[in-house]
This record gives C-alpha cells, sequence and structure tokens, in this order.
C-alpha cells in the first residue's frame, strides 16, 4: 500500500486531500486552506505554504506567479498571551472607558 | 544511531543533567533541548493532530511543529528552541499512553488511504454528535499547563531606530553590521538560541564563522536581541509597529525603516511517508553535526533537489568525515521513506537504500509572511522556494522603507547572501537619513 504524501505535518494534510479539494472545486488556496486546513497549525504554514502552494499551480496547471499566498496574521510564531496581557493598550480599543486604576 | 562527536568536546559548555520521559539524560548547557534528546536516542516526542502519527524534531530552528514538547509543565514548547537547563523535565504531548506507543495510533491504519473529515460520520445525527464528542477529546495540542508560571509579570520595553534587521543569518548580520558602521541606531532581531542562522549549520563556515560575525555586529554598534522572535507587525500603531516576543518580554520596534534578512524555511520533499521521524531537514542535519557536534545518522540518504548541491556537496563531505556513510538521491529518483518508529530505508527507482536517518534537501522557502504583514508583494517562485519577497535591483521591496536581503528575496546560498546584505544597507544607508 502507497504511503501518505504529508504536504503540511501540523494538520496531517495530504497530496491526496489537496487533490481531493481541487476535484471539488475548491482551487483557490484560501479555499483549499479552509477545505483541508492545512496551514493552521502550530507553523502557520512556514513548511507548508510554498509546498502546498506549488502543487496547486501544477494540478491547476496555473503558473505559480498566479498563487497569492493566504493572507498572514500575527502572531507568526506561537505566542505565550501573558507577553500581550502586559503590552500598553494591547487590550484597549480609542473608545474605551478610563481605567478605574 | 546519533552519537557526539569527541572532536567537538572540547568546544561543549558545562555539562547538565535534563530529564527526558521521565530519564534522566546526559546534556549540555549550550544545547538546545532538541539536539540533547537526538544525542540521547530520544526519537518520537509526541503524535500528530489527525492520524496521530509520530513526530519528532525536523527543522531544528523553530520553525516546524515537530518537536513540541511539554517543558516543565507547560505544554507546546518547541525543544529546539529551548535552552538545557539542569533538571528540566522534558515529556512528549498528544500521545496515550506515551509518544512511542500511543493506542491512538490505531487511527493511521484505520484510515490508511485518508480521512475526509468534512463526510466522516454525517450518515446520523446520533452517530455524528458521538463522533465529534470523541474527536474533541482526541484533538488539540498538549493539555493545560500543570501550575501557575512562578516567574513575574513580563516587561514590555519600546526601542526606536533608524533601522531593525529581522533576521540574523549571512544577509542580517552583513546589513545590521554595515548600518550600524554607517552610522544609524540599529537593531537585529533573531529568534534563534544564537544567532548566526543557516551559518551554524553549514560545514564552509560553522561556529567560529558565525560567532565572528556577530561578533562584528557588536563592534559596529548595533544592538542585538537574540531569542526574539517578530510575531507581527501593527500598521495601525503610531505609524506601525514590529511586535518582537522575548522569553520574558515584549519588544515594541519603532524603525524609520526595515530590513527583512528571514532568510527560508527548511521544508519536507513530496515523497511518501515522508513525515516519518528520521526525515531530518538537511539543514538541520548540518546545524547538529556544525554547531552542536552530533552525527545524527550512521548511513545516512540525503534526499535533494538539484538547486542546492552545492550546499550539499559540502554537507555530505562533512558528514562522511565525521564517520557516516551517505547515500545522495535525487528527488526524481526517490520515492518513499520505509520504517515506522523511525526511518530504516529509503525506497528508489533504483532500489533500496538502507539507512537510519533521512535527509532532505529541498529548496529553502522563502519566510517572507512578515513582511507581507508589511503589505510587501512576494511571489511564488519555484526557483526562488516559495513566496520570495519581490525587490527592485537595490532591495527596495513594494512598500516604502521596507527592504529586504539574501535567501528571503529568492535563494541565493549563504555567500551571495551576504554580499546581498552588505550591498542592500549600503543603498539604504545612502537614501533612508
Amino acid at each position: 500500500m502507497p504511503g501518505k504524501i504529508v504536504l503540511c505535518r501540523c494538520e496531517d494534510m495530504t497530496l491526496a486531500d489537496l487533490e481531493h479539494s481541487v476535484a471539488r472545486g475548491y482551487t483557490d488556496i484560501e479555499e483549499v486552506k479552509r477545505y483541508t486546513g492545512f496551514g493552521t497549525g502550530p507553523c502557520q504554514g512556514k513548511e507548508c505554504l510554498a509546498v502546498v502552494g506549488l502543487q496547486l499551480a501544477r494540478l491547476t496547471g496555473q503558473p505559480p506567479s498566479a498563487i497569492p499566498p493566504f493572507t498572514s496574521r500575527p502572531p507568526l510564531a506561537p505566542t505565550p498571551l501573558r507577553l500581550l496581557a502586559r503590552a500598553p493598550d494591547a487590550h484597549r480599543f480609542p473608545d474605551d472607558p478610563p481605567d478605574d486604576e | 544511531m546519533a552519537r557526539r562527536l569527541a572532536s567537538h568536546d572540547a568546544l561543549r559548555g558545562p555539562a547538565v543533567e535534563i530529564r527526558v520521559a521521565d530519564t534522566s539524560v546526559r546534556a549540555f548547557s549550550d544545547e538546545s533541548v532538541a539536539a540533547a534528546a537526538v544525542a540521547s536516542g530520544t526519537r518520537i516526542l509526541g503524535r500528530s493532530l489527525k492520524y496521530h502519527r509520530p513526530r519528532t524534531y525536523f527543522c531544528l530552528e523553530g520553525h516546524c511543529s515537530g518537536c513540541l514538547v511539554r517543558l516543565g509543565g507547560v505544554p507546546n514548547v518547541r525543544a529546539c528552541l529551548a535552552p538545557c537547563e539542569p533538571g528540566l523535565e522534558v515529556a512528549g504531548q498528544n500521545a496515550f499512553p506515551s509518544a512511542e506507543i500511543d493506542l491512538l495510533g490505531a487511527v493511521d491504519f484505520v484510515f490508511a488511504r485518508g480521512m475526509d473529515h468534512h463526510t466522516l460520520m454525517t450518515s446520523s445525527s446520533i452517530l455524528n454528535k458521538l463522533t465529534n464528542k470523541i474527536v474533541r477529546q482526541l484533538s488539540g495540542l498538549g493539555k493545560l499547563p500543570a501550575h501557575r508560571p512562578d516567574h513575574g509579570p513580563p516587561e514590555v520595553e519600546s526601542r526606536e531606530v533608524d533601522v531593525c534587521v529581522i533576521g540574523a543569518g549571512p544577509a542580517g548580520l552583513a546589513a545590521a553590521t554595515a548600518c550600524a558602521r554607517a552610522g544609524r541606531s540599529t537593531l537585529l532581531v533573531d529568534d534563534q538560541l544564537r544567532p548566526g542562522g543557516s551559518l551554524r549549520a553549514d560545514p564552509r563556515t560553522g561556529r567560529a564563522v558565525a560567532d565572528a560575525r556577530l561578533d562584528a555586529v557588536d563592534a559596529a554598534g548595533a544592538e542585538v536581541l537574540a531569542r526574539s522572535t517578530a510575531i507581527g507587525f501593527f500598521p495601525e500603531d503610531g505609524g506601525g509597529v514590529l511586535a518582537v516576543a522575548a522569553p520574558a518580554r515584549l519588544y515594541r520596534v519603532h524603525a524609520k525603516a526595515w530590513i527583512w534578512a528571514t532568510g527560508g524555511y527548511p521544508v519536507n520533499l513530496p515523497i511518501a511517508d515522508n513525515d516519518r521521524p528520521g526525515v531530518i531537514a538537511a539543514r538541520a542535519v548540518g546545524r547538529l553535526l556544525v554547531e552542536h557536534g552530533i552525527l545524527a545518522g550512521d548511513k545516512i540518504a540525503l534526499v535533494e533537489v538539484p538547486e542546492v548541491a552545492a550546499d550539499i556537496d559540502a554537507l555530505a563531505a562533512a558528514l562522511t568525515a565525521a564517520g557516516a556513510e551517505v547515500t545522495r538521491v535525487p528527488l526524481a529518483r526517490a520515492l518513499g521513506v520505509r520504517g515506522r518508529g523511525w526511518a530504516s530505508g529509503l525506497d528508489t527507482r533504483d532500489g533500496r537504500v538502507d539507512c537510519d536517518l533521512v535527509a532532505v534537501a529541498a529548496l529553502p522557502a522563502p519566510a517572507s509572511e512578515g513582511a507581507r504583514q508589511q503589505a510587501c508583494e512576494v511571489q511564488l517562485d519555484a526557483a526562488g522556494g516559495g513566496y520570495r519577497i519581490v525587490v527592485d535591483p537595490d532591495g527596495r521591496t513594494t512598500t516604502p522603507n521596507v527592504w529586504a536581503c539574501g535567501d528571503v528575496t529568492g535563494y541565493m546560498g549563504p555567500a551571495r547572501a551576504a554580499q546581498d546584505g552588505d550591498r542592500i544597507a549600503a543603498n539604504l544607508c545612502g537614501e533612508v537619513r
């Protein structure tokens, strides 16, 4: 039995999953991300985004340059929330009422 | 088997003892927990989310998810970015009863041909509810910390500089040195235990060269933040602030100009069972050898793409000189990895190669996601290794005052990356006053 070719190790997303996604019509990289979960694990696509993008180009017959990356959002690396909790104003919006303290 | 090389012994820091899965392990204070685990023969550190396939170190530079462990009671810590401190407790996670023997690994056999979680057990609503309950128990990463952390609250510090350079590999070290020498206040941010990037994984350079270039940055007057990760750029905050997370500190960085020198991530190659433990990035194998004096395997199968041949020539020669038997296999000839618990062979179109380690050498994927948060245009480019930052001939990105150099603009290798860093910094200093 042939083994799994894993493209995203965080989420166990395989080449077969990508082919399945494309066959179902999910060919935009954001759609593929939402359908398969690739790029949503602890590495946030560092290991898989380029790999999936290039395989997607091959499967859909598009030039790689036609495939944009998915949106990059903070945090770029796993971050203990306590670091952010201490940032001045980090948890405040401009129209929040002033602190009691 | 992995082993420490006696020739490196004089370079090691003081010996310490850490505990890995309740077993005492000899380590050295200048090693990462992952390096000590490799040297001690610890093979499996955790299990994957869906199929519970065994997981362990792959990139050894803090960018993959392979070496997430429970460290001193705190879950999801990357073993490769954690220093060995005496008495540190290291445990695997996501497995029952242990990472080595995980009964949930049965999922991988039951769903040998893959699992479509969109349609799994959706035929009946009762079955579906039950399945959801079970899946919620099984999924997730790690368990909550055992106790409240005993360290104090983290500090928040600000930095206002002329130039902030992100990434202290060959390109970033050169760029920061040049900017500081030109009289610009310069901050160099790097996420590794010791800055140096690929210099510390390359037998042509290694520790001595990395240390010398780091000394040059210091001598030029730049500030270096090590073990500090750029975690996000927030454009709405006072002209834009880069948040940088250090172990006990958050930095808010404002800069007149930015240089992305984040290089590229080691990625895997698409062969069957490429996620097996014992499949490790070639650069990680180099890092273990060059930085830590650890030979990761005795019989190493090196799967490579042609573009990195020059880098791999040097690595293969160094591994051979250290006593390993190295077989180089072009990606086009490689089929799949053998062995369940640990790689024991590589199937190729020309027969099986017996090995105790598979090293994969792909083009590094440009680490451009931080620059993307600054609205820099990137482009997917096979020859560049992935989403490279688009730059003009002088190194300007499509965003004003944001520059980029080295492999993050497309793979160029360490020697050219250093020249590029130097050149782009000169261009920047000529323009940004």
